[in-house]
């Protein structure tokens, strides 16, 4: 703020400068020779002394009309002003500064602490809205660490739950092969149980069929009465 | 005798062969004629054989038994077939046996053998059996050549088997 005021100051201070060293000179009467030989020419010629010819040979010859002509091309000094600017310069300029003094610098004053304290509003805003992302920042960071170690978890978890379910599979196949070799051993020693009772069926059959032939042709009537005898002797032993 | 029918049948018979003069030939008759039933397919469709008029099937009968048998066993075969109850026959005649056993207080031993008995045989079998069940038994022997050899005895529900037959079914099972 201090240093804006002297900025300030420093304002009117190189206008009047500025005003004093750039004020027009009050008897300058023209910057070049061709000017000067135009208003000379203009003169002679309202004032009647000759046609064009005369007054370029007055002009080269004249000692008055060529010292005329150096007076009009003697500049004046270029930087001070004349004294009568000088004072009306400076007046205006101690007005325009009491004026700024005592209007102007309090409203400007008021707007820049006004602007100040807005600009200071808005930066406790912005820290206090920075202070809030922040927050908002270190929950989100929070939360995603959460959720980095919740997803982490539930990855883990499926890879558990995965490698149980292929051990699971695994030993399932393991068993069901297994139950399933016992049932084919089984079923094939049952079928050869099988194949071996039918065939000892089949055998029994014909070595029975063979021996009922050979019965019935070797009981004759002896061989009758003797079985009947000695059924009938089995039965009397039975008694009692 | 729970079959109403057959027990009928077997006191009728009974009944025909008291008023007969020789009941006990009579039964025999019957009891050789329901074993020969009982062999005979052939002939037992015969005479169960609805589409054949009853006429037929009594001619049948007398064919078979006119001549050969007393006139009272040809009568009670062929009423009993004119009847439409051959196919109870062989019931019929084992009630009526068992009944004309029981009126004497005996008991039927019914004896399968692949041949005849001989009459020593028999008394022998007889004595064996009285001692062996305590009753007084009378044997009805059929000659059936499939128990091969030996003899089986039925008696009331015991079965007393010394056939060759069942040997060899002993031999048979030992095989398995």
């Amino acid at each position: 703020m201090r240093h804006r005021r002297t900025r300030f100051l420093a304002a009117p201070l190189i206008a009047a400068l500025g005003l004093i060293v750039l004020a027009d000179p009050a008897v300058a009467s023209g910057e070049s020779i061709g000017s000067c030989i135009a208003d000379h020419l203009e003169e002679m010629i309202e004032h009647g002394h000759g046609d064009t010819d005369h007054v370029l040979h007055e002009l080269r010859h004249e000692e008055s009309t060529q010292d005329d002509l150096e007076a009009c091309l003697e500049a004046p000094n270029p930087i001070l002003p004349e004294l009568n600017e000088i004072i009306w310069g400076g007046a205006a300029f101690l007005i325009l500064l009491v004026v700024m003094v005592k209007k102007g610098f309090p409203a400007v004053k008021g707007a820049m602490d006004a602007r100040a304290e807005r600009i200071q509003t808005d930066l406790d805003a912005a820290e206090t809205a920075k202070s809030d992302a922040q927050a908002v920042q270190a929950d989100y960071e929070e939360r995603l660490a959460d959720a980095k170690g919740e997803a982490a978890r539930v990855f883990e978890d499926a890879r558990n739950a995965a490698d149980q379910l292929r051990a699971d599979l695994a030993s399932r196949a393991e068993a069901d092969i297994a139950e399933m070799r016992e049932r084919a051993a089984a079923d094939i020693e049952a079928s050869r149980q099988q194949a071996i009772s039918d065939l000892r069926a089949e055998v029994a059959g014909i070595a029975l069929g063979a021996a009922e032939r050979v019965v019935q042709s070797s009981l004759d009537s002896d061989a009758q009465r003797r079985l009947i005898d000695q059924y009938i002797d089995e039965v009397t032993g039975s008694d009692g | 005798m729970a079959d109403p029918l057959v027990a009928g049948y077997a006191d009728a018979l009974f009944a025909v062969a008291s008023v007969e003069g020789d009941p006990a030939r009579v039964e025999d008759e019957l009891f050789q004629f329901a074993q020969a039933l009982r062999a005979d397919d052939d002939l037992k469709s015969s005479l169960e054989d609805p589409s054949i008029p009853a006429s037929r099937r009594q001619q049948i009968v007398e064919d078979l038994l006119g001549g050969r048998s007393s006139s009272a066993t040809t009568a009670v075969v062929s009423m009993v077939v004119a009847a439409g109850r051959a196919s109870r026959l062989p019931a019929i005649v084992d009630a009526f046996v068992e009944r004309r056993a029981a009126s004497r207080n005996k008991t039927v031993a019914k004896v399968r053998s692949a041949i005849e008995l001989t009459d020593d045989q028999a008394e022998r079998l007889t004595a064996a059996l009285n001692g062996a069940t305590g009753k007084d038994v009378e044997l009805k022997v059929v000659v059936d050549s499939s128990v091969l050899g030996g003899v089986v005895t039925e008696i009331d529900d015991d079965i007393i088997d010394g056939s060759v037959r069942r040997r060899l079914g002993q031999l048979r099972e030992s095989f398995r």
